[in-house]
């Protein structure tokens, strides 16, 4: 019978009531209120915001976000496997590698995306490169796309793709690969074969932490996309800063939250158990 | 040490101030201060000064409409005015503290939003209009000119609903201040053909990109382009010939600063003449302070775009404040564009 | 394979550095635009002599110390509670809270605190943001420890308690040195990613709480601007110094 227990967990239940429930539970009060006038909340109570979420409008927004995480996503995938792999069969210097895959992160995530504004933009070194070894006369629109945007969202989140790929390849049996060679299989084929359907408990849980914040982020979308491209995360935010209807903002919230539990859901439901 | 006393040395360090003189919160528009402002202001009054800047009017009421934010001084913009005192977000300005409030041009001592000056004083004023690089031949002249398709890829527009809603109400020759659902719905169908056009729907930090040639054409306010006009000589501006909005920033005090005497010793510190040109002079403002005008340079006081002369000026126009519900119509629309 | 696995490793790490390495090289830069114009220092200058940056600065060290201060002790003392009796709401809190996205912690934040504000007549300030940050931060220490408590031996600690220690002696003599290499990559990790939060920070943020993401987003939507650059290239050094120091202590 542990008896501290009462003490050890009491930070975390102070936190639990007064920085998660009531927050929580205070949006769940304003999506159902009505905007005042310049800002703020006032009654009458009402389903309003989220029949207004059933726009198509607003589906186009969800959607949008969805295929941009998504894509996000698999090119995280396909990006960090090779690199995950190399990591693990490195003999020597394997610490190193994984801090060179994790400094970036540790620098702002502001940081790395405005990195990208400097690249991308006309007078950008990418376009200034460009022109200047003579492969085009006339700058690209590099920036302000959704393109730029999904290039922001990759390069922020590939490290989390990277390390759970990293930690599943890792403990993979060599001999596995072995046996496999012993009856015949070309690289190519134990690569698909064996490989990759191993490192699957990796594959999820590296999707599970790209696409989640995919779906939520807003920085990226702003930044890179130029104010054009709005996603979920840009929605909330705006309707909490510019648009001052926080009741609609609330109710948009509750969305994402519902849509990132049901991301979760089918990973709990479709997933390997090992990951659990 | 045990962990207990190093927490709460820590939560003091957090808590303990670093100087002990009297404190005033300025919360303004970025490049609105001459370099020297503040400190001189800081060092002839012994006081210190918390001096944040925003973007928007929008970031600014987001944190004041909460009626504590901890703000002293902020500086909306003049259609701002009537419903922040209507809400009591103001403090009545007392005139007998303000020695300088004759130094105001004439147009600006009793306007329309604020009938003898009893909210806020007058600061810096502009208009939106047209940047544009001169190797557009012909010139843009009227905002119809905005949605033609030799812009494509190269031209941005404010990102701001007022200005943007605006500007297309004005090319389809509805007025900019319209409140009827179906010209606001034709202004934005407007609006979703151009933005096919648009690169993007940036405030000021188009100016570099338009200094350097990456844009051809923005819709933009008349200071800032005066500031990129100043960096670049391919550059130019224009009031469209359809009409433009005219605003005027004003600083004003909020009611629920603990500092209002203070507060009205900074904004008749802002009024001295000295004061404003030296701001004007180093932001390329143009300021509402007559007397501030007459003391700067010839090249400044004669630009076309900062003080436009009075037959541009009577086409344009200052925005009232807007209905509770056209307001939030607008907000709609403004959030269908950026997310079509 | 082995070469192809090389030749992309060499190409991934490019693409994962040569950004930030572009934005240090040209903090040097002399001119304000891309074109490179001769080295210079004078980014670094602007950046050390701006009081707003100093004080964004001592703010942000302010929060990130202090927040990760609490919530290190905090999702440890939790993680231990758990691994020794599972509590399904506090454990699936903590995991929805590290899932929810950061627009939505941010905005629900901001509402409770106006909402409790009114009666209390309080502002937003600097207590408000490391009350924020100590909420997201205490998933990551649990998440951190609780992979950390998996691999610890019970039977040290019952061990000890059969020697005569009590629960709290055993914890604190022999469960927490066992620990202490989770604890502080815990304490690192809340300390990151304080130190560089942008969204919450910008929403529950009040007058004398700017910090540095603050500062650099700030100018960022001002347009391009080199001192940008070198705030980013002095946060890569020190954050990277900081890792090596702690790599220096694991090994020791």
């Amino acid at each position: 019978m542990f008896r501290l227990r009462f003490w050890f967990l009491l930070p975390a239940r102070v936190w639990f009531v007064i920085l998660f429930l009531a927050p929580f539970a205070i949006i769940c009060a304003y999506s159902l209120l009505t905007r005042g006038v310049y800002g703020g909340v006032e009654r009458p109570w009402t389903l309003e915001n989220y029949r207004r979420l059933i726009d198509p409008l607003y589906g186009s927004i969800l959607l949008r976000s969805i295929l941009l995480s998504a894509a996000a996503t698999a090119i995280c995938i396909v990006l960090a496997f090779p690199l995950a792999l190399f990591i693990s069969r490195a003999t020597r210097r394997k610490s190193l590698y994984l801090h060179l895959v994790i400094l970036p992160f540790w620098t702002s995530f502001l940081v790395r995306t405005y990195a990208w504004m400097f690249l991308l933009r006309d007078t950008g070194l990418v376009n200034t490169t460009l022109i200047g070894l003579g492969f085009l006369r006339q700058p690209l629109p590099l920036l302000y796309n959704e393109g730029a945007v999904l290039l922001g969202l990759v390069y922020g989140f590939l490290p989390f793709m990277v390390l759970p790929l990293y930690a599943t390849l890792e403990r993979m049996d060599p001999t596995l690969l072995e046996a496999a060679a012993d009856l015949g299989a070309r690289p190519w084929a134990t690569f698909f074969r064996v490989i990759v359907p191993l490192a699957k408990p990796g594959i999820w849980a590296g999707a599970v932490l790209v696409f989640i914040p995919c779906l939520g982020s807003y920085l990226t979308p702003d930044l890179l996309g130029g104010g054009k491209s709005v996603m979920i995360g840009n929605l909330v935010q705006n309707q909490f800063t510019n648009a001052r209807d926080w009741p609609f903002g609330s109710a948009v919230s509750l969305a994402l939250m519902l849509l990132t539990l049901a991301a979760l859901a089918v990973v709990y439901l479709r997933g390997p158990k090992e990951m659990l | 040490m045990t962990r207990r006393t190093f927490l709460a040395g820590a939560l003091a360090t957090t808590a303990c101030r670093r100087d002990h003189r009297p404190r005033l919160n300025v919360y303004n528009w970025s490049a609105y201060v001459a370099p020297d402002t503040i400190p001189n202001f800081e060092k002839e009054f012994g006081v210190r000064v918390r001096y944040v800047t925003y973007e928007s009017n929008e970031e600014m009421l987001a944190q004041v409409i909460t009626g504590n934010s901890g703000w002293d001084v902020v500086f909306p913009t003049h259609n701002r005015i009537p419903p922040m005192s209507a809400m009591g977000l103001l403090a009545p300005l007392d005139h007998a503290r303000l020695k300088n409030l004759g130094n105001l041009e004439a147009q600006f001592q009793s306007p329309s939003w604020d009938r003898g000056l009893r909210w806020g004083i007058p600061y810096m004023w502009y208009g939106t209009g047209i940047a544009f690089n001169r190797s557009v031949a012909p010139a843009p002249r009227s905002w119809a000119d905005l949605w033609s398709p030799r812009f494509k890829g190269r031209l941005t527009m404010l990102d701001d609903p007022e200005d943007v809603i605006g500007a297309s109400l004005l090319k389809l020759g509805l007025p900019f201040e319209s409140t009827d659902p179906a010209q606001l719905r034709q202004a934005q169908r407007a609006l979703f053909e151009q933005k096919p056009l648009v690169r993007a729907y940036l405030n000021a930090e188009v100016r570099d990109q338009l200094v350097s040639g990456d844009v051809l054409a923005a819709q933009l306010w008349s200071t800032t382009a005066a500031q990129a006009l100043d960096a670049a000589a391919s550059l130019d501006f224009v009031f469209p010939a359809e009409g433009f909005p005219l605003y005027c920033d004003n600083a004003v005090i909020l009611r629920e600063s603990r500092r209002q005497p203070l507060a009205h010793v900074f904004l008749d510190y802002l009024l001295r003449p000295s004061v404003s040109a030296a701001i004007a002079q180093s932001t390329l403002t143009a300021t509402a302070n007559a007397a501030g005008r007459a003391l700067l340079t010839d090249k400044i006081r004669n630009s076309a775009a900062l003080y436009p002369p009075p037959d541009v000026i009577e086409r344009g126009e200052w925005p009232g404040t807007l209905p509770a519900a056209a307001q939030r119509l607008r907000d709609r629309i403004w959030t269908e564009i950026k997310a079509a | 394979m082995k070469r192809g696995l090389a030749i992309y490793a060499a190409l991934a790490y490019a693409f994962l550095h040569v950004p930030l390495a572009t934005l240090v090289v040209f903090s040097f830069n002399a001119s304000r635009f891309t074109l490179w114009e001769g080295f210079s220092l004078r980014w670094y200058h602007t950046v050390f002599t701006d009081p707003e940056m100093a004080d964004a600065a001592w703010n942000s060290v302010i929060i990130a110390v202090v927040s990760t201060i609490i919530s290190t002790v905090a999702g440890t003392l939790a993680a231990y509670a758990l691994w020794k009796r599972a509590s399904r709401t506090i454990s699936g809190s903590l995991y929805l809270s590290l899932v929810t996205p950061e627009i939505v912690t941010g905005i629900s934040l901001l509402a409770f605190f106006q909402w409790a504000f009114r009666w209390l007549g309080w502002h937003l300030g600097l207590y408000t943001v490391i009350l924020a940050h100590i909420s997201f931060s205490i998933a990551y220490v649990a998440i951190v420890v609780a992979a950390r408590l998996r691999t610890f031996d019970p039977a040290l600690e019952e061990a000890a308690m059969d020697l005569g220690a009590t629960e709290w002696r055993a914890f604190w003599r022999v469960t927490i040195p066992a620990l202490a290499p989770g604890i502080v990559a815990a304490a690192l990790l809340a300390l990151t990613i304080s130190f560089d939060d942008y969204v919450i920070t910008s929403l529950v943020a009040g007058v004398d709480s700017t910090t540095l993401p603050m500062v650099i987003y700030a100018l960022a939507r001002r347009g391009a601007n080199p001192s940008i650059n070198a705030i980013s290239a002095l946060i890569v050094v020190v954050f990277g110094v900081l890792i090596l120091i702690s790599e220096r202590l694991r090994k020791a």
